[in-house]
């Protein structure tokens, strides 16, 4: 398959700092999910992507076309920026149909477009207030019906689901997933792996600027699963508690607070743990106030993965 | 070759209309622009006052043409068109950057020279609307018992396009700054209050290094006495030369904002 | 598995209230004012007047070295009240201090309406008192720096030069004069920028009209001077009501024959409606209509 974006040892440094380092990557049709910790390199490779910014080496095509002032091919894509920035006092209708304007469409098919993009979103009860007033997850939804509003068939989307409510994020992500059955391109950046983990398989890791790892999610997740986890529990009785789970083999190591009051778990099995909690709890009399996994986030497989 | 170019000419004015009539629109809305309609407004309060103390006091003896013309250049030549062009023509740049929202114009299927113009011309537009209204209710108020005079008509007609080439030459100057510079509104005040009024004492060639210079050539030597001293050393250019000079620094600058923001890379910071 | 109710529970702690809860607003506002790059480079400048007037304090003992000056510089070398309230009062001084005062104050109010950060301030041991107070403090710190320090030093620096205390004899009064008026124009100065601060999250525009407002009431006077031919005309400047009241401060001469009392109150009128809109634009909770 022809990749529809295609970058060449890509680099960008901002004076000293790193944002990204030799990306060399080809992308399909699809939904591909960028994933990293904050401060990871995402929004730097999308903004080169977009070509909002200039890298200091490498290069990004589009459909075979360079990115950087190649307007034209803004008529096929759309980006939603992480950023929660707007023309505050526009309503919400007045910002779509503005930026739809510039895609040179009739008033009338400009009309249409928006009111498709804001039922989508959910935000035509609220279209005629302005941004300044709209919720967080308001907001969130209206940048994305920005980018989907000229049905782009390349979309690129920086972090579209944070503010959002469960449901909201539940719906966006379903959306983002239908798009994919009609042959478009989707790449979508995250830093909560079960979010892009819900949205598709393909995934690229980027850590410290440069790309960790690329394929399959499956990969990913069972490094996961597989690699020590600490799960710490406030309980009533830490030293019952462990009697118990100590004679499980894929609890590795336990420790106590001096209180006795909690403990930390190593374990390379956390869901096999998780499920014999409660019943250990039930039939001990223990009470749970507080079960936490400290290290349960991508943080803690990227420091698994580079061995720190 | 020729269809193509036509082509291209004409989806490139489409874009500038498409950002011209956004930025209009946003713009008479916004609040920044209903405080300086309060500011272009002020010269009416002031013609009023003097016009109400002249028929109270019985000292009519002052044509109301001659304050008229003051008002034009001590008020506005000298103050408020340099304001209003300093704000908005920075703002074509600098609101986008400070405000964030490059990135929305920025990935539309437009050059990025026609937001650069399509929002110059707006901010022009409505800097030369809040600047007329002024104009004309002073000129009106003023003259009251002179109405029928034609020839003063003349003198307005002339003030207000004087005025509006000096709107469209300082804002293309500061939309230029703008794109330019991060802290842009300090220097154009410097350049504003500092250089186009000090370089106007300065003889010889000096003073054409000015915008101020070609916009009071197109005005009448003023007369000795009150004011003369805000025209001070004005060796003026002729009309012809005045006005291509006005035109000439407009595209010049202009051009160099459209290819400063398509070439600059602006990142948006926290 | 029970899982154990958690609720709020009062805190019985005694206030601990830090003694100028403001300082740290106003240590962050000069730390980044001084991070301006173009405020390091006017920021210098500013001081050239005084620098420029303290050379006058020098050349005015050892007039015998400099032979060649003559007539008006010598009588502008006869250091006495006058001098001072030239260096105070002068046009010039006062628009440097506007440009100062565009640097470190356009932004402090205005910044924190754009970034919604009020409520951040007032969700810590902080009175609406306190947080005005450590934002005029950054403007109080860097007009002092260019008024009631210099005017101090000038004042100690002719008493070392002449050798003698015969001028401070002769003028006991003169560093009440500098502190006084130095107080009345970076307080002035102080009301009249956060008020303008307050008025928009837009910090080009809060910087014209800091700029704009001061210049327009002189536009206005010189106009209206010609007009009504009354010296109650200057009341409507800004820079004149300054220097009205400066030249009152220092016992000389006004430039305006209108009593110093009217400069002062329009002045203090200004400070009193400036402080009212602040009081009711700085609030911990934003209602969007």
């Amino acid at each position: 398959m022809k990749p529809i974006v295609e970058t060449k040892n890509l680099s960008k440094w901002y004076g000293n700092v790193l944002g990204l380092s030799d990306v060399s990557l080809q992308i399909e049709p699809g939904i591909i999910g960028i994933l990293g910790p904050n401060g990871a390199g995402k929004s730097t490779f999308l903004k080169l992507i977009t070509g909002q910014i200039k890298p200091n080496i490498g290069n990004v095509r589009v459909k075979g076309q360079p990115i950087r002032n190649n307007y034209h091919l803004f008529s096929i894509m759309g980006f939603c920026p992480e950023r929660d920035f707007f023309y505050e006092e526009m309503t919400g209708w007045k910002f779509i149909t503005s930026l739809l304007k510039l895609h040179h469409f009739s008033q009338s098919e400009v009309e249409i477009r928006a009111q498709k993009a804001l039922e989508i979103v959910e935000l035509v009860e609220d279209k005629d207030r302005v941004i300044r007033s709209y919720s967080r997850g308001m907001r969130q939804r209206l940048k994305f019906a920005q980018a989907i509003a000229h049905d782009p068939e390349i979309m690129v989307l920086d972090e579209p689901l944070s503010g959002l409510d469960p449901l909201g994020r539940r719906k966006i992500i379903h959306l983002i997933k239908s798009y994919k059955g009609e042959g478009r391109t989707i790449i979508v950046s995250s830093h909560v792996l079960p979010e892009i983990e819900a949205m598709t398989k393909r995934i690229i890791l980027i850590h410290q600027g440069k790309i960790f790892a690329q394929g399959d999610i499956h990969y990913i997740r069972d490094l996961i699963d597989t690699h020590p986890h600490i799960i710490s529990i406030k309980c009533s009785d830490a030293r019952q508690l462990a009697s118990k789970f100590i004679q499980q083999d894929y609890v590795l190591k336990v420790h106590f607070s001096s209180s006795n009051d909690s403990l930390l778990i190593e374990t390379n099995n956390r869901d096999k743990l998780f499920s014999l909690l409660p019943s250990v709890s039930i039939e001990n009399k223990i009470d749970v106030d507080e079960i936490t996994s400290p290290d349960d986030n991508l943080q803690a497989v990227f420091d698994y993965l580079v061995g720190k | 070759m020729n269809q193509e170019n036509t082509r291209r000419f004409s989806f490139f004015l489409n874009s500038v209309k498409n950002v011209y009539s956004i930025f209009l629109s946003m713009g008479r809305k916004a609040k920044k622009t209903k405080v300086f309609f309060l500011f272009s407004f002020l010269p009416v309060v002031i013609a009023f006052i003097i016009k109400f103390n002249q028929i109270f006091s019985g000292r009519g003896k002052i044509q109301g043409i001659y304050i008229f013309s003051n008002l034009i250049v001590v008020f506005y030549l000298q103050f408020l068109i340099l304001i209003l062009a300093l704000f908005f023509g920075t703002s074509v740049a600098s609101e986008e950057t400070e405000g964030q929202t490059l990135t929305y114009l920025t990935t539309r299927p437009i050059p990025k020279s026609a937001i650069v113009l399509g929002k110059y011309s707006a901010y022009t537009t409505l800097v030369i609307l809040m600047m007329s209204v002024g104009v004309l209710l002073s000129f009106f108020i003023l003259n009251v018992d002179n109405l029928g005079n034609f020839s003063l008509y003349k003198i307005l007609l002339r003030d207000v396009i004087v005025l509006g080439l000096g709107i469209i030459c300082y804002t293309a100057f500061f939309t230029f700054i703008g794109t330019f510079l991060k802290k842009s509104i300090l220097v154009g005040l410097v350049f504003s209050f500092g250089w186009e009024n000090v370089i106007q004492y300065f003889p010889g060639s000096t003073q054409r290094f000015s915008i101020i210079h070609y916009l009071k050539s197109l005005l009448p030597a003023p007369r000795t006495g009150r004011f003369s001293f805000l025209m001070f050393r004005l060796e003026p250019s002729p009309t012809g030369t005045a006005i291509v000079m006005l035109f000439l620094i407009t595209g010049i600058f202009l051009g160099l904002a459209c290819l400063l923001f398509s070439q600059k890379e602006y990142i948006l910071e926290d | 598995m029970t899982i154990k109710e958690k609720g709020y529970s009062h805190w019985d702690g005694e206030f601990l209230a830090r003694k100028f809860p403001w300082w740290p607003i106003t240590r962050y506002g000069i730390k980044l004012t001084f991070q301006r790059k173009f405020f390091k480079f006017i920021f210098p400048m500013s001081l050239l007047p005084a620098i420029f007037y303290l050379a006058g304090i020098y050349v005015s003992e050892r007039l015998e070295d400099f032979p060649f000056l003559r007539g008006e510089t010598i009588q502008f070398l006869q250091i006495g009240p006058n001098y001072f309230k030239t260096y105070f009062t002068q046009g010039f001084m006062l628009f440097i201090m506007l440009m100062i005062v565009i640097f470190c104050g356009a932004s402090l109010i205005s910044d924190d309406l754009k970034h919604n950060s009020l409520q951040l301030y007032f969700s810590r041991p902080l009175k609406k008192k306190d947080y005005f107070l450590g934002k005029s403090a950054v403007i109080v710190f860097f007009l002092f720096i260019i008024t009631l320090i210099p005017g101090l030093v000038f004042f100690i620096m002719k008493l070392i030069f002449s050798g003698s205390l015969k001028f401070f004899l002769s003028y006991p009064w003169l560093p009440l004069s500098i502190i006084g008026y130095s107080f009345i124009v970076t307080g002035f100065f102080s009301f009249y920028t956060l008020f303008l601060s307050s008025l928009s999250k837009n910090r080009r525009l809060v910087a014209i009209l800091i700029f704009g407002v001061y210049f327009l009431s002189d536009i206005v006077y010189l106009i209206f001077r010609r007009e009504f031919r009354s010296h109650y005309v200057s009341l409507v400047s800004l820079r004149s009501n300054l220097q009205q009241v400066g030249a009152h401060i220092f016992g000389q001469k006004a430039p305006y024959d209108v009593s110093w009392i009217f400069s002062f109150l329009v002045l203090l009128g200004i400070c009193v409606v400036a402080g009212f809109v602040l009081k009711s634009k700085v609030k911990g909770v934003e209602i969007v209509k």
